[in-house]
């Protein structure tokens, strides 16, 4: 059985529909991509799966348990949250705090765990990361490859049975970007379930076990990625990747 | 300087000191304590988009902001007993500056609550924090270290404002000072005395704030960034 399935998730802001029936199940373990143009609903999809946004319809199977996705409530939504990890675009990681506290924050205030031991977590989780010497700096004092590994390594704290990544490479420079996508690369090996949103087609080929391609609020195609970058069925997917592919020229 | 102004300086040093002790620093620290709770109300009322009363604390800080001070302090001290409301000068000078520096306070905060990056609250919130949990550990601590120079300054200014109290007959120091000058004829001496003694009170504050902020802030980034 599928660790997470959605089915006919729609949304729209006002009289813009952003996303129109999004049907998609992950299992425990799969790595899946989300490629797609800007405007194509995939950062919109992760924030409705959890409950950023509130999607118009649809449903979502979640480790066995059926939930409304128009209807949900607030102690199913933060129940679910506890479960999950989400790794913003832009880090978002808490500026009044250091790297271990922002890795820890989760642990004490929402679990109650006690300090020392939350450290404990806290520190094993950024040396993970390769920033073990980094606890006591702020994130202002950090590089954005950085201030995004603190970011996953805090959403790891929760030890989440998903992830959800949206973008993470997407506000990095380019010779920072290698060094966070290295680290969700060993998450996946580790067996880690991910739904990444990411334009990183290398990353994508190699890394992930299903792509997504989303446009215009609909999935065109969805395949095993070694056949989705080998043998793209759909005329719209193929020229996306093209483009995509000559942009990396 | 003649050996008359020299005494008249001395021993009036005290003359005004005392009064700025017992008048000029309570009148500030109460109005001030008074204009942050006014504050506080003012910006929850606004940020809960609470019907009716958001309309009326909008109004309250367009008046407060676009009238002078000492007109109101006229107002209220001199103006509401013709409808039969006679306040006496401290509490009279303690509510006009309550409610006057509560209507600056209130921009203040709203803009610092403004300032802390909404993104911030999604992380709060994919942690499975709540409302009042992000609101008490991630963003309160920064929009009071965002907040705290612009209110250290809201002080400073208040603490000088108070002399406009002397109009309504509340003997805080300038007024002490105003006497001395009427029985002595020295104006100069004893207005630039009392200019000093006010900057003590300022310099004074300038380091409080220059500590607190220290204290406060490690996590702020010293370029602004």
């Amino acid at each position: 059985m599928a660790m997470l399935e959605v089915d006919g998730l729609q949304k729209s802001f006002g009289a813009a529909r952003v996303l129109g029936g999004i049907s998609l199940s992950v299992e425990k373990g799969d790595v899946v991509a989300v490629l797609g143009p800007s405007g194509s609903g995939k950062t919109t999809l992760l924030r409705c799966l959890n409950f950023l946004e509130q999607a118009d319809a649809g449903t979502l199977t979640f480790d066995g348990e059926r939930f409304d996705l128009a209807a949900m409530h607030r102690k199913d939504i933060i129940r679910l949250r506890k479960k999950t990890g989400f790794v913003f675009q832009n880090y978002n990681l808490f500026r009044n705090k250091t790297a271990l506290q922002n890795v820890t924050e989760g642990l004490i205030a929402v679990r109650g765990m006690k300090k020392a031991d939350a450290e404990a977590t806290g520190l094993a989780l950024l040396a993970k990361v390769g920033l073990a010497d980094k606890a006591r700096q702020y994130p202002h004092q950090l590089s954005g490859g950085q201030q995004q590994r603190v970011a996953i390594a805090r959403a790891l704290a929760a030890n989440p049975q998903i992830i959800y990544f949206d973008e993470p490479t997407s506000a990095l420079d380019p010779e920072l970007t290698g060094e966070v996508l290295a680290v969700i690369k060993q998450l996946a090996e580790e067996g880690m379930t991910m739904i990444v949103v990411t334009h990183e087609l290398p990353f994508a080929k190699s890394v992930s076990d299903k792509t997504l391609f989303l446009d215009g609020g609909v999935i065109v195609e969805a395949a095993a990625s070694r056949d989705f970058f080998a043998n793209p069925r759909q005329e719209r997917t193929k020229a996306f990747l093209r483009t995509l592919n000559k942009d990396s020229i | 300087m003649s050996e008359r102004l020299a005494h008249i300086l001395l021993d009036s040093f005290w003359k005004i000191l005392l009064p700025g002790l017992k008048m000029t620093i309570p009148l500030t620290a109460i109005s001030f304590a008074l204009a942050l709770v006014i504050a506080v109300a003012a910006v929850l009322v606004q940020f809960a988009r609470v019907k009716y009363l958001t309309g009326i604390v909008r109004f309250y800080i367009w008046i407060m902001r676009g009238t002078p001070l000492l007109v109101q302090l006229y107002v209220v001290f001199y103006g509401l007993p013709n409808l039969g409301v006679m306040i006496d000068p401290f509490p009279a000078a303690v509510l006009v500056f309550a409610l006057n520096e509560g209507a600056y306070s209130a921009e203040t905060m709203r803009a610092a609550l403004e300032s802390v990056p909404g993104g911030q609250i999604e992380a709060g919130y994919c942690l499975g924090m709540s409302y009042m949990q992000i609101m008490r550990r991630i963003v309160l601590p920064q929009a009071f270290r965002t907040a705290f120079p612009p209110l250290s300054n809201s002080l400073i200014a208040m603490t000088k404002d108070t002399s406009l109290a002397a109009n309504i007959t509340v003997t805080e120091m300038f007024m002490a000072t105003q006497r001395i000058v009427a029985r002595t004829y020295e104006p100069l001496a004893l207005y630039i005395e009392v200019a000093l003694i006010y900057l003590l009170f300022s310099t004074l504050l300038t380091k409080l704030q220059r500590f607190g902020e220290k204290r406060l802030g490690r996590f702020y980034a010293e370029a602004g960034r």
